[in-house]
């Protein structure tokens, strides 16, 4: 190894030992790489790097997206649709045995087609779902579990703010990225359906089935859903097929988001200012992330650190699927120690060279993180997503949240395989639809 | 987040970069153009963003990772918290360092956008208005950082 690149390994070492001890993420990696630079290339080259990058991120026209799609978010949870997913599919599947489960596996899946984000859809649909399905009799290890895994489909589906991220850091197409995220975001769904089906089969006494409600409440439901679906439809699909790229499709959706507000009658100055308020601290707290995040990146660059563990992992084997076996692993020991941007931020600019070597797509390897990564939110000791669900069902204990969650996680597993040996699943979508 | 004018700077420069933006996507498909867009959109995000970015430390809102911070005594939290500030202190001090030398060899160039000559020098002010207002917040958080 050369001196550069143990430069960089000491770099990475010292970036984890900030980020255990609580430095905030952007900071840390700002500062790691702000130092190698200065070791490197001396301090003027350092302070003239990072001084360009700030100007550069901040007035990025493709940045843009990453705060208009959070404001379109916002938009949509002050229109109260995160509770409208829930009873439209607990409607159409809830009497089923398991039906509850179901309905929030596909209601986060809705609702992360807004939010982005895994914690805020856990969370919301949490507090929608848990109560219902445990007055139905629903195991409470089941019931937490089943919101604690489906949480993690709100940064699957897209857009998804990880992607966002991942496309900024990594130089790839948001567009792309977000096509691709589809099939194996319905996969995901699928698996979750499926752990839902044998878990009911085999133990029927943790999820009974509910009285059936009424076709008109049924269709109720689904007319609630409507304006929401369509925003949905119009953002995601018009970045598919192209009718507008990312950075637009974020404006466009935000401007859907008010006249949902408004439609709904919840368009206020109250609600109107709340949602901007919360944009622009989220907007803040990533933006800080994806400036050290950058700067980092020219660091670790500059080190020859990736080409280092990527002659490691050669030596080990040459084959495909085992080195990318071998990086799921690391992926996965790193995200029970780190949170998923940490993890997202500090292995992208090792791993994603590495993986281009092997003759992958940049593409297909920010859903294989992201799905990397959203094992970690349901994963002790970290694992966010349960101690959301935790926060909002106090009684019951975390380590029967923990007991839940485990079949849906070994479902994450098989789902992470599935995308090792079939890379087809996350590129032939873009491939079809822009060729 | 009281509203007061960081509020008010960023929303504002969040909502013109969405009805802009928006506005162009229409105008496109109607076959129209509205000429230089984008500079609009880009001058508007570097506003919204250098605010959002001293909002979420104002907040205190900076992702970080838990898993020691949460498991250790009051004391070394402390500590810990207080470090943490001083280290977000240097790392945003080394940014305005960086920014406030390119903005002193770009003071003769006159930089403007392409198609609207929008200039830059006054975005640079913003931007390094904004990390030298994380500094300073780094630092005054540090010092009220006290035990629990």
């Amino acid at each position: 190894m050369s001196s550069d690149a143990l430069a960089g390994l000491l770099g990475v070492l010292l970036l984890l030992a900030l980020l255990v001890a609580g430095v905030p993420i952007g900071v840390s990696l700002g500062l790691v790489g702000f130092g190698g630079l200065t070791l490197l290339l001396g301090l003027e080259p350092a302070l003239i790097k990072s001084g360009v990058l700030l100007f550069d991120t901040l007035s990025r026209y493709e940045l843009g997206v990453l705060p208009l799609f959070l404001l379109m978010a916002h938009l949509c949870f002050a229109a109260n649709a995160s509770r409208d997913f829930f009873r439209a599919a607990a409607g159409l599947v809830g009497h089923r045995r398991g039906g509850l489960a179901l309905a929030s596996v596909g209601a986060c899946a809705g609702f992360g087609a807004i939010s982005g984000s895994s914690l805020a859809t856990a969370a919301t649909i949490g507090l929608v779902a848990l109560p219902e399905m445990r007055e139905r009799g629903y195991s409470d290890s089941f019931a937490t579990g089943v919101v604690a895994a489906g949480g993690t489909l709100g940064q699957a589906v897209p857009p998804s703010g990880a992607l966002i991220v991942f496309g900024i850091i990594s130089e790839q197409s948001i567009g792309k990225l977000f096509t691709a995220a589809i099939v194996p975001a319905l996969t995901q769904m699928l698996l979750y359906g499926i752990t839902i089906v044998l878990l009911c089969h085999f133990r029927p006494a943790i999820a009974p089935a509910s009285p059936r409600v009424s076709r008109a409440e049924r269709w109720r439901g689904l007319v609630r859903i409507l304006d929401v679906a369509v925003l949905v439809l119009i953002v995601i699909g018009g970045i598919s097929v192209g009718w507008f790229t990312p950075s637009e499709a974020a404006s466009v959706g935000a401007v859907g988001g008010l006249m949902l507000c408004a439609w709904r009658r919840r368009l206020t100055w109250p609600a109107l200012g709340h949602a901007l308020a919360e944009t622009l601290r989220t907007s803040g707290m990533i933006y800080a992330v994806i400036i050290g995040a950058l700067i980092f990146s020219v660091f670790i660059s500059l080190t020859g650190l990736a080409e280092a563990v990527s002659s490691l992992i050669g030596s080990v084997s040459d084959n495909r699927v085992v080195a990318m076996l071998m990086i799921a692993v690391v992926l996965l020991v790193l995200g029970s120690l780190l949170d998923g941007l940490a993890l997202m931020l500090l292995t992208t600019p090792i791993l994603l060279p590495i993986v281009q070597q092997l003759g992958l797509s940049p593409i297909w390897f920010g859903i294989f993180l992201i799905r990397a990564m959203e094992i970690g939110f349901v994963h002790p000791p970290i694992g966010m997503n349960l101690y959301v669900i935790h926060g909002i069902a106090k009684d019951v204990p975390i380590s029967r949240i923990f007991r839940g969650v485990l079949p849906f996680l070994g479902a994450d597993f098989v789902h992470l395989l599935l995308l090792i040996l079939i890379p087809g699943l996350a590129l032939e979508l873009p491939k079809l639809l822009a060729p | 987040m009281s509203r007061g004018p960081l509020f008010y700077i960023g929303s504002a420069a969040l909502l013109t970069a969405m009805a802009i933006d928006a506005a162009a996507v229409i105008c496109r498909h109607l076959g129209l153009s509205i000429l230089g867009s984008i500079e609009i959109v880009q001058a508007a995000m570097l506003l919204a963003s250098s605010a959002a970015l001293v909002a979420a430390s104002l907040a205190r809102k900076h992702a970080t990772v838990h898993l020691a911070i949460d498991r250790v005594g009051p004391r070394t939290r402390l500590w810990l918290e207080r470090i943490s500030a001083f280290l977000s202190a240097v790392f945003f001090a080394a940014l305005a360092a960086g920014s406030i030398w390119i903005a002193f060899d770009l003071r003769h160039g006159h930089e403007a956008s392409e198609v609207l000559r929008i200039p830059y020098a006054p975005l640079r002010i913003v931007s390094i208005a904004a990390v030298l207002g994380l500094a300073g917040i780094a630092l005054w958080q540090m010092r009220r950082i006290e035990p629990e």
